[in-house]
């Protein structure tokens, strides 16, 4: 009854327009106000304790560290050494641009801010020499969904902090999955491309190989702090992403130079020996390195990151008590016996869930979603003997995937921004592209070991707490 | 006015920027002092979790100001206008209730709930308790020159729940008031990416 009541009230608040946030957390006081004996003090300061869950809080950092990283020339430098390695086969540039996608996903960890930075270069390229723009939009389209699910993902890590399970081997429960979906796009472009004969780029030779790659991995080698840092155990996911942040602030400021007081000086001018280079630079570094904290752009950076932050961690707190109100309630482990008692095992169970996610990822800010979903099913799963890193992954894919379908996918909303198409087109363009991403899903589903292999036989499995 | 205006949205993005700053250079040096020198200040983690509580409590009364809380818009833009603009107001006011009965709710009592405390009467106690907090100090300097107690006393951090609360009240009741105007559409934001996609509209257009 007191379930009903609940439920009805988020989504009836949710459809007529309430801040989801508000939603989630003027049910919960409601329900505990007349329901519970509970007093609100104890719920208000649930809002402040939320935020110090130490796994939560990573994603301010990780929201940081994308921000900065996010800034200008990145995704160029990044579209330059992918074209340089992949450009020459048939269909290269669109080869090219999901391989972008794939590693500005791993930088940045946000599919709108892939899509965007990505797609805003890759899209008019494929467009000069010859693709159709429904093609290079659908590409771009499901390729950004991919920044949830390559680590580190700022989902995984809402996940881990619902359940419990460790975020560094979430993060590498992802690799896989991550690099297999990427794999299939490619394959599908590859075969399209040598149907209908699309162009392809002269090979640009290893020289620029090397030259992009050099250029590019000063933004890469975050990916490799953070899992590295992670494996080798030098630091726990929350300091990693403080790292990162800091890292990523250095090498945007005082490498990259899209932004802050070195804007537009070279690294290496015209005939300038290296020896030089290397001193001028030192030299302006230093110089320049108090500025570069307090210059302004440093602090539209911070401040976006911030609004970014309070943005999904009000829905967290929110989703949070959500939760606390579920399960004090004892809603999970009625749900649980019912669907046991119904005789659901794994391989149906599955097939619920991701039903249940695909269309609650319509409607809800995935974190939210996995937030007041986790706490039901998880139990169930471990129950029905599902793996929890394997369910994660599930759940992430599932997300991934809900970004890319009508009515509200994300993607779709930001590919028809910035191309200028309309809805319905864009929808047309991605289609063919999410059709491949279900199977993906299907595979992700009843393939454990494809996400189990790696974080378990790098770091053992995990051994989880009932509660 | 509009200078007035100015001034405060300065104010509000500057604290929510130092914030973030301070919680990520925090933890960093800790990294850094950890490996390279051996160190560590015990208050650390203690405070990083404390401005983080700040920036989403603080926060949280901004992002209703510049519209950033997400929602789903989709069902009530269906109805026609005056309705929309109905619907607009409940959302805002919802935000309103939520605040106000966080921060005071034993007037629930009227319509049959148990309700009683909420933020203001929580933070009253604790000041009166005056319990410090577990790791965080004063720094002995302090401790001698003002006498006070060795441990951060709770309420200073809790300060943040009532302000942060009525803050949010305030800007949800200002938002009502907006909508009624017609100064401003609704308190939501349909998605994440609004801003991004704004600045980069229709780029790649023929």
């Amino acid at each position: 009854m007191e379930a009903a009541v609940l439920f009805i009230m988020v989504l009836g608040l949710l459809f007529l327009g309430v801040p989801i946030a508000i939603s989630l957390g003027l049910s919960s006081v409601i329900a505990i106000a007349f329901f519970s004996s509970d007093s609100i003090s104890s719920v208000a300061l649930q809002l402040f304790t939320a935020s110090q869950n130490y796994t939560l809080l990573a994603i301010p950092f990780f929201i940081l560290a994308s921000a900065f990283m996010s800034t200008g020339g990145v995704a160029r430098r990044i579209i330059r050494f992918a074209i340089a390695c992949v450009g020459h086969v048939r269909g290269g540039l669109a080869i090219a641009a999901v391989f972008s996608c794939m590693l500005f996903a791993a930088l940045s960890g946000s599919s709108p801010a892939t899509v965007v930075a990505i797609g805003t270069i890759a899209i008019a390229g494929m467009r000069q020499v010859g693709y159709t723009k429904e093609f290079a939009a659908g590409v771009i389209a499901n390729a950004g969904t991919l920044g949830i699910l390559i680590p580190p993902s700022i989902v995984m890590v809402v996940y881990a902090a619902a359940t419990d399970v460790s975020v560094g081997r979430m993060f590498l429960a992802g690799v896989i999955p991550g690099l297999v979906a990427g794999l299939m796009l490619m394959i599908a472009i590859y075969v399209n491309a040598r149907m209908r004969k699309m162009p392809k780029q002269p090979f640009a030779g290893m020289g620029e190989i090397l030259s992009s790659a050099g250029e590019a991995a000063f933004g890469l080698l975050l990916i490799v702090i953070i899992l590295g840092g992670i494996y080798a155990g030098v630091f726990t996911p929350t300091e990693a992403a403080a790292v990162a942040a800091v890292y990523a602030f250095l090498i945007a400021t005082f490498i990259y130079r899209d932004m802050g007081p070195l804007k537009g000086i070279p690294i290496r001018k015209e005939g300038e020996s290296i020896g030089s280079a290397v001193a001028r630079n030192l030299w302006l570094i230093l110089v320049y390195f108090l500025p570069g904290c307090f210059h302004s752009d440093t602090k539209k950076v911070l401040t976006d990151a911030a609004k970014t932050t309070i943005m999904l961690m009000f829905i967290i707190v929110n989703a949070l008590l959500f939760a606390h109100v579920l399960t004090s309630e004892r809603i999970p482990q009625a749900i649980t016996d019912w669907m046991i008692g119904v005789g659901f095992n794994w391989f149906t169970f599955l097939i619920a869930v991701n039903i249940l996610l695909l269309i609650g990822g319509q409607f809800m800010e995935p974190s939210g979603l996995l937030l007041i979903v986790a706490p039901v099913v998880f139990p169930i799963g471990l129950e029905l003997g599902v793996d929890p890193i394997h369910l994660g992954i599930i759940m992430v894919v599932n997300m991934e995937i809900g970004m890319i379908t009508p009515p509200i996918g994300l993607n779709l909303f930001v590919t028809s921004g910035i191309t200028g198409m309309s809805l319905f087109r864009v929808v047309q363009a991605a289609a063919p592209f999410v059709a491949i991403l279900l199977v993906f899903l299907v595979l992700v589903t009843y393939m454990p070991v494809l996400s189990t292999w790696l974080p378990y036989s790098l770091m053992g499995p995990e051994i989880v707490t009932r509660p | 006015m509009k200078r007035v205006d100015d001034w405060v949205t300065r104010f509000e993005e500057s604290v929510l920027a130092f914030l973030l700053a301070a919680m990520t250079l925090v933890s960093f040096t800790q990294v850094v002092a950890r490996y390279g020198f051996n160190a560590g200040w015990g208050g650390a983690l203690e405070f990083t979790r404390i401005l983080f509580a700040w920036l989403i409590l603080f926060g949280m009364s901004y992002g209703i100001k510049i519209g950033a809380h997400l929602g789903v818009d989709a069902i009530i833009r269906l109805f026609p206008r005056p309705i929309f603009r109905a619907f607009a107001v409940f959302g805002a006011l919802c935000a309103v209730a939520y605040a106000v009965i966080l921060l005071y709710s034993d007037w629930l009592q009227v319509f049959g709930a148990h309700a009683r405390g909420g933020a203001i009467d929580y933070w009253m106690k604790m000041y009166k308790v005056g319990i410090g907090l577990d790791d965080l100090r004063y720094p002995d300097l302090i401790q001698e020159t003002f006498g006070t107690k060795e441990r951060v006393q709770r309420w200073i951090a809790y300060l943040i729940l009532p302000v942060g609360l009525g803050l949010l009240a305030f800007r949800s009741a200002q938002a009502v008031w907006q909508i009624i105007t017609g100064e401003r559409e609704m308190v939501i934001a349909a998605h994440e990416a609004e801003d991004l996609v704004a600045e980069n509209k229709d780029v790649l257009k023929d």
